[in-house]
């Protein structure tokens, strides 16, 4: 069964079940007056470990970019031995393309606070960090009144949870970052909070086991912890009746997806939609088509670090099994920008290396050079100053960085890999037709 | 982000008299922000988003005082100050234009705005008005794709952009007498 009625977006209009003009931010008396915060209730009639349980059952995966199973990384946690435990909330959002989790803290903030009160009630987790990007000036004062809101209800406090009704008591706390895009990164953003530079840690440790202040961590995407609400109201069938099976025979891809479309369509937003809708789908029907009526010509996947879907990949399905069969990293974060026909690949890789050359933190080498190296060598070929071997070194360079081929810490530069490697295989004639001929020596020398 | 070279050994630290670091702001400090965290060095994000709220900098002579108030080394509080692209440790204009450059900008006329902001205040992105009123920055993607191209003109977001809307932003901000600096 496929996504019927809106689930994320219950309170937040949004085309096809409602009119976006008509959203404004949902205070806590209207989030409790349409049926807010009787998930918390149910969950704290429950035992906690039945609620990890459920999560994991509903196959709920991250949707901050890695898809990783939700119940899965909270079963990481080791047992309570009476010590502070923490949970922190990637608000970051700093992903070029991405734009869904903005959405719901920009208008329905306690449907994402209900979900922390849950996860922390379910793991054991006494004090939350909602980690919200600098940029989001006006996001995080949005987000700072729900938290006073909520406070005030005695959802949070000293008290404990839900007024008392459970004497598990949860403290939460914005912290917004300054313009970073590593502390999207789950250790970059461990240290943010820690109030250092966001470097990412070696793992292991994995956060779960040591992570803020060298405490057990949970580090979850806003989408993530907003889905958790519905899940334990509306229970693991109702869940794993939308989205999609596998179609390589891994994990499935079950339930709605905010899915956040730019670039040159009709009408860009974020839809709620099923995982596995199929790209063309979502540009058509939701987007209403590309914009001016020109063809596609490729989008990127979900957020720039995952590569390019190319123009015979229209039809991709969009759920977390894109990687193994389109050639691109991954869903990531599931929010596509889309080019037409006029868009000029080779500036499109040179934007996205320029960009992943201003965020590298620095700490590897790798990465920290071959960022600097690879958009260099993109703006050579832009200006038509570049030969075959610089196309060559670029994708050497590419493929040499990242997790996956072991030289870095963490994944950002796998980013850079994909995204600079899929736009070359996938567009060359058009990388090769700005290149300069190269003469190439035959073996016989002119003053022999 | 963080490799640009400073001659950290012959700086000289222009100092005043009056402390950035307010008794009062101390004291709203410790009360409000460091039960928050584990340990001192956690309040000092939040710490340097006032001061660069407050002056539009950060100022050496605070890093020092913040250092000393949280336990921390000088060193400390500037490795986490010149890693983070919001705070700036030298003066800016009262007007930070930020262009976003990110590709859902670039693909829907970001270069555009540049230009026309260009031409208006005679300044490449990353310098200032001679006056002191306006700086212009380009930055990585501002969270709002959907409605591309997007500036941030200080902390206000300006969506589905065109030339002319953002001229007639900065010409409002030129009119507009901003409050001085200080603490809040």
């Amino acid at each position: 069964m496929p996504v019927t009625e809106p689930v994320l977006t219950r309170r937040i209009p949004t085309h096809p079940w409602g009119d976006p003009a008509k959203r404004r931010t949902i205070s806590y008396d209207d989030f409790v007056a349409t049926g807010g915060y009787k998930a918390l209730e149910k969950a704290l009639a429950t035992e906690p470990a039945k609620i990890v349980e459920m999560v994991k059952e509903s196959q709920l995966r991250g949707r901050g970019g890695a898809g990783f199973p939700c119940g899965l990384k909270w079963t990481f946690l080791p047992p309570p031995d009476g010590g502070r435990r923490y949970l922190a909330v990637n608000c970051d959002e700093a992903e070029p393309g991405t734009f869904k989790d903005r959405l719901l803290v920009d208008f329905d903030p306690h449907l994402v606070l209900e979900g922390i009160a849950i996860a922390c009630y379910a793991c054991r987790l006494d004090t939350a960090y909602f980690f919200i990007r600098g940029e989001y000036h006006h996001q995080a004062k949005v987000f700072q009144r729900a938290i006073d809101e909520a406070y005030a209800a005695g959802i949070f406090g000293p008290g404990g949870l839900l007024k008392g009704r459970s004497d598990f008591a949860v403290d939460i706390h914005l912290h917004r970052g300054a313009g970073a895009y590593i502390c999207g990164e789950e250790t970059g953003l461990l240290e943010a909070v820690e109030g250092k530079r966001g470097w990412p840690r070696i793992k292991p440790p994995f956060p779960a086991v040591k992570g803020l202040f060298g405490r057990p961590t949970i580090v979850n995407n806003v989408e993530t912890l907003a889905a958790v609400g519905p899940i334990v109201e509306r229970g693991v069938t109702w869940w794993t009746g939308m989205g999609c099976e596998s179609r390589v025979g891994g994990a499935p891809s079950y339930g709605p997806k905010l899915m956040g479309v730019s670039g040159h369509v009709a009408r860009p937003g974020v839809y709620e939609v099923d995982l596995g809708i199929p790209l063309r789908r979502l540009v058509e029907e939701h987007c209403l088509g590309m914009r001016r009526g020109r063809r596609f010509k490729g989008a990127i996947a979900g957020g720039v670090s995952m590569g390019i879907l190319g123009p015979d990949q229209f039809d991709a399905p969009m759920d977390f099994d894109i990687g193994r069969t389109h050639d691109v990293m991954g869903l990531g974060t599931a929010c596509p920008t889309v080019f037409d026909e006029e868009t000029d690949m080779v500036a499109v890789a040179r934007n996205i290396a320029r960009f992943f050359k201003n965020e590298s933190c620095g700490q590897c080498t790798p990465c920290r050079e071959g960022a600097g190296w690879l958009f260099k060598l993109l703006c050579r070929i832009e200006r038509g100053e570049a030969t075959s071997r610089d196309l060559d070194m670029a994708i050497e360079i590419a493929g040499s960085m990242g997790i996956i081929p072991g030289t870095t810490i963490c994944g950002l530069a796998d980013g850079n890999n994909w995204a600079v490697r899929t736009i070359i295989n996938k567009y060359r004639p058009e990388f090769e037709a700005r290149l300069k001929p190269r003469f190439v020596s035959i073996g016989v020398p002119v003053r022999a | 982000m963080a490799w640009i070279a400073k001659p950290s050994g012959t700086a000289k630290i222009e100092r005043r008299d009056e402390p950035y670091l307010t008794a009062s702001m101390r004291e709203r400090f410790e009360r409000e922000l460091l039960p928050r965290y584990e340990t001192r060095q956690g309040a000092l994000l939040p710490i340097l988003h006032e001061i660069q709220h407050a002056w539009g900098h950060i100022p050496h002579q605070a890093m020092l005082e913040i250092a000393a108030f949280l336990g921390l080394r000088p060193a400390d509080v500037l490795d986490t100050v010149t890693f983070y692209e919001e705070f700036t440790t030298r003066p800016r204009g009262e007007c930070v234009i930020g262009v976003c450059q990110s590709i859902a900008c670039e693909v829907c006329g970001h270069q555009e705005l540049l230009d026309r902001i260009r031409q208006k205040l005679g300044i490449e992105p990353g310098e200032t008005t001679d006056d002191g009123k306006f700086t212009l920055i380009t930055m990585e993607c501002l969270g709002s794709c959907d409605t591309a191209p997007v500036a941030l003109v200080n902390e206000t977001l300006h969506e589905g952009l065109t030339a002319e809307r953002l001229e007639q932003i900065v010409d409002e901000a030129a009119r507009s007498e901003r409050a001085p600096h200080g603490p809040c």
